[in-house]
C-alpha cells in the first residue's frame, strides 16, 4: 500500500480567521476585562497570603511572631523547625506515622479502585447505575458521623492507636472516591482496545495490565493525588483514632496549642511542614493532574 | 488457515425478544473473502464478533477448522480482528502494535522483529515503525491495524468495517489493496459492512443479512443477477433495482396502463399462492427508451424528473406520466440511459423493460419466482 498520505510535518495551527473571537473574554469591552483581572488578582491573594504569612512566621523568632505590627523584613531564624526536631517533643514520629497512613491508604485506594471501577465501567449488569450511586453515596456523610460506629469496631478488632487503624479509616473515606473516579477514566477507554488484546491472545488480567492501566495512567496519578492529600491533611480521624504510636502531623500541631499558651512559631513551622510536601508532589504531577481532571482528553484514539 | 462453519449459530441479547442473529447457518472455504453484508441492527456485527469470541453464542455453534470454538475464549481462537476505529494502542509504537500479539505469545524477539518489519514492508509502514499512531494519518492507521493482523499470521482475519472511518476516495483505493492483499496471504477473511459495493467488490461471496437472519449467500454477481428475495433485490445494486406492485390480470402483470406477460412457470406458482398481486422488478440497466411510434402494452411513459449524468453513464429518474392512483405517482423509476444523448429534464419518455429481465417475487412471501 501507498504512503501517499502521510501526516504533514507542521500541522496547521487552528488560527481563527482575524475578528474572530477565541474566547469571550476577547469580546468584551476593557471594563469587562479589568473586572476579571482584579477578580483574578483578589482570589490570588486570598489564597497566598495566609501560606506566605505561614512561611514567613515560620522563619519568625518569638517576639517577631508574637509583634503587634508585623514586619515583612526581619532576621530570619531556623529556631522553630530546630525546636520541632530537638528535646522532648520530637516531631519525626509524627511525620512517619502521617508518610505511612497517608501513603499506604492511598496506594491501596488506587489499587482497590481501579480494579473495583474497571469492573464497575465495563459492567452491563442491571442496576449498575444504582451501585455506582451507592458507592459514591458512602462518602456523602460527614466524618463526624461515621467516626463513633468505626470507633467502636476499631475497638473491637484492636485498630485504635494503630498505622493499620488510620489506614483503614482513610480507606472508608478515599475508596468509593477512588472507585468513582476511576470508573470514570475507564469508561473514557474504547472497549475495543480491550477486545484488540483478547483477540491477540491476552487473558482479562494481561488486558488490563498491559493495555487498559497504561491508558488511565493520568487517572491513576489523580486518584492518588487526591487520596493523598486527604489523607494526609486529615485531622478529625486521627484525633479520634490515634494515640502516642500513629500521632499524625495535624496532631503535632494541635498539641502545640497548650493551656500555657500557643507557640506560634513552631505551629506555623509544622503547618510548613504538612503543606509543603503536598504542593511539591502536586507541582510534580500538574501535568498529569490537568489531563486526569479534564478526563475525555487523554484516550487519544 | 481454516474452514469456519457457523452452525445455526444464535445470539440473544439479554432482555431482547428477538434473536440479534437467528440460526445462522454459513460454510465459509479455506482461504475465502466472504463478506457480511446488511443494513445496521442486521447483525452482521454480531455474528463478527461471535466467532471472534467477543459474543456469547447462545445456541448453535460455530467451529475453525476442524475444532469447535463456540465456547472457547479470543485468545485460543487463533484469529486477528481489525476494527472499526482500528483499536491502535496509543501508548506503544507502530512496531510495538504490530507486535504486541506475538510478545503475548511470547515469541522470541528475533522473529518477531522479522516479522514485524516483513509486514511493515508489505503495506509500506516501514518509515513509521517508531511512531505512535497519534502522529499518523487515518490511511496509515488503518494500515497498522491491517499489519497487527498480518503479523499474528492467524488461521482467519475478522475485518469490522476497516474502511469506514477513511475518506471516499482512499476507501476506494484501500479496498482494492485488502482484497489483493487477503488473495496474496490466502488467508480465510470474514468481513463485515454495511456498504453493499464494498462488499460486491471485494467478496468472493457475499452473505446478505437482515433483522438477524440470513437472507443469501452468493458469488457478487449471482447476487445481482438472481436475488432470493425482495430485500436483497432492493439492497444490492447502486441505483437501486425498480421494485412495484403489479396486479395480476389473466397471463399478464398489470400496472397502469402497463401490461407484462408473465411465463407458465411464474403462473403456477402463482396460483399456488393464490395472489392476484405479484411484486416485479427490473434493474436501471435492463429498461430500453423507445420512441413513440414503437409503443406497445409493454412500454410505459415516465416524466423525467432528474437526470444525473456521471460520464460513463447516465441514470433518469422519473415519475410515471399516467398514474391512476397516489401510490404509484409517487413511486421513483430509474432508468440507465445513454449518456451521450441523455433526455432532459421534464420530458417524456417511453421505456420498455428488456425481455427477461424482469424479475418476479411473491407478495406475500418476498421470494423470488421462477420465470
Amino acid at each position: 500500500m501507498s504512503a501517499t498520505e502521510a501526516v504533514p510535518r507542521h500541522p496547521p495551527v487552528s488560527a481563527a480567521p482575524r475578528g474572530t473571537p477565541q474566547s469571550p473574554l476577547e469580546e468584551t469591552g476593557r471594563g469587562t476585562r479589568w473586572a476579571v483581572w482584579v477578580i483574578l488578582a483578589l482570589f490570588m491573594l486570598w489564597t497566598l497570603v495566609p501560606l506566605v504569612w505561614m512561611l514567613m512566621s515560620s522563619f519568625k523568632n518569638r517576639t517577631d511572631v508574637t509583634a503587634a505590627t508585623p514586619q515583612a523584613l526581619f532576621q530570619p531564624t531556623l529556631d522553630n523547625y530546630r525546636g520541632l526536631f530537638s528535646g522532648p517533643n520530637n516531631l519525626t514520629p509524627y511525620i512517619w506515622h502521617s508518610v505511612l497512613a497517608a501513603g499506604i491508604s492511598a496506594v491501596l485506594a488506587v489499587c482497590l479502585g481501579s480494579l473495583a471501577g474497571y469492573g464497575l465501567a465495563r459492567t452491563a449488569m442491571r442496576g449498575k447505575r444504582h451501585l455506582a450511586f451507592w458507592i459514591i453515596s458512602t462518602r456523602m456523610a460527614p466524618i463526624a458521623a461515621v467516626v463513633v460506629p468505626l470507633f467502636i469496631i476499631f475497638r473491637g478488632l484492636n485498630l485504635i492507636d494503630t498505622i493499620p487503624g488510620l489506614v483503614l479509616a482513610y480507606l472508608t473515606f478515599n475508596l468509593p472516591f477512588a472507585i468513582w473516579l476511576m470508573s470514570a477514566f475507564f469508561a473514557e477507554v474504547p472497549p475495543s482496545l480491550e477486545e484488540s488484546a483478547l483477540v491477540a491472545g491476552c487473558t482479562r488480567w494481561q488486558a488490563f495490565w498491559t493495555v487498559i492501566l497504561p491508558l488511565t495512567k493520568a487517572g491513576l496519578v489523580t486518584t492518588f493525588i487526591l487520596c493523598l492529600v486527604f489523607a494526609w491533611n486529615d485531622y478529625a480521624f486521627a484525633v479520634v483514632f490515634s494515640g502516642p504510636n500513629s500521632q499524625t502531623l495535624p496532631i503535632a500541631a494541635s498539641q502545640l496549642v497548650t493551656q500555657t499558651g500557643v507557640d506560634w512559631g513552631q505551629l506555623t513551622a509544622i503547618g510548613t511542614i504538612v503543606v509543603v510536601p503536598m504542593m511539591l508532589a502536586g507541582l510534580a504531577v500538574r501535568r498529569w493532574l490537568v489531563t486526569g481532571l479534564t478526563l475525555g482528553a487523554v484516550t487519544g484514539e | 488457515m481454516a474452514k469456519v462453519l457457523y452452525d445455526e449459530a444464535t445470539r440473544v441479547y439479554p432482555g431482547s425478544e428477538r434473536a440479534a442473529v437467528d440460526a445462522l447457518d454459513l460454510d465459509i472455504s479455506d482461504g475465502e473473502f466472504l463478506v457480511l453484508v446488511g443494513p445496521s441492527g442486521c447483525g452482521k456485527s454480531t455474528s463478527l464478533r461471535m466467532l471472534a469470541g467477543l459474543e456469547r453464542v447462545d445456541g448453535g455453534s460455530i467451529s475453525i477448522g476442524e475444532r469447535d470454538v463456540t465456547h472457547l475464549a479470543p485468545r485460543d481462537r487463533d484469529i486477528a480482528m481489525v476494527f472499526q476505529n482500528y483499536a491502535l494502542y496509543p501508548h506503544m509504537t507502530v512496531a510495538d502494535n504490530m507486535g504486541f500479539a506475538l510478545r503475548v505469545m511470547k515469541a522470541p524477539k528475533e522473529e518477531r522483529d522479522r516479522r514485524v518489519r516483513e509486514a511493515a514492508r508489505l503495506l509500506d509502514l516501514e518509515e513509521f515503525l517508531d511512531r505512535k499512531p497519534k502522529a499518523l494519518s487515518g490511511g496509515q492507521r488503518q494500515r497498522v491495524a491491517m499489519g497487527r493482523a498480518i503479523v499474528r499470521e492467524p488461521k482467519v482475519f475478522l475485518m469490522d468495517e476497516p474502511l469506514s472511518n477513511l475518506d471516499a476516495k482512499l476507501r476506494v483505493q484501500t479496498r482494492t489493496q485488502i482484497a489483493a492483499l487477503q488473495r496474496r496471504l490466502g488467508v480465510t477473511t470474514v468481513y463485515v459492512t454495511h456498504d453493499q459495493v464494498e462488499a460486491m467488490t471485494m467478496g468472493d461471496r457475499v452473505a446478505v443479512l437482515k433483522d438477524g437472519i440470513l437472507q443469501q449467500v452468493d458469488t457478487p454477481l449471482r447476487l445481482y443477477q438472481h436475488p432470493a428475495n425482495v430485500f436483497v433485490a432492493g439492497f444490492i445494486g447502486s441505483p437501486a433495482m425498480n421494485l412495484a406492485e403489479y396486479r395480476v390480470e389473466g397471463e399478464e402483470a398489470v400496472l397502469g396502463d402497463q401490461r407484462i406477460r408473465l411465463g407458465r412457470e411464474t403462473l403456477q406458482a402463482l396460483r399456488k399462492e393464490g395472489g392476484d398481486r405479484v411484486i416485479l422488478g427490473f434493474r436501471p440497466e435492463s429498461v430500453e427508451v423507445v420512441g413513440d411510434g414503437e409503443a406497445d402494452p409493454s412500454t410505459f411513459p415516465i416524466t423525467v424528473t432528474v437526470v444525473e449524468e456521471l460520464g460513463s453513464d447516465a441514470f433518469l429518474y422519473g415519475q410515471y406520466a399516467h398514474a391512476a392512483d397516489p401510490a404509484m405517482a409517487a413511486q421513483t423509476v430509474i432508468a440507465r440511459v445513454d449518456p451521450n444523448a441523455p433526455p432532459g429534464k421534464g420530458d417524456r419518455v417511453n421505456l420498455r423493460i428488456l425481455p427477461g429481465k424482469e424479475r418476479l417475487f411473491s407478495v406475500t412471501t418476498g421470494r423470488c419466482l421462477p420465470t
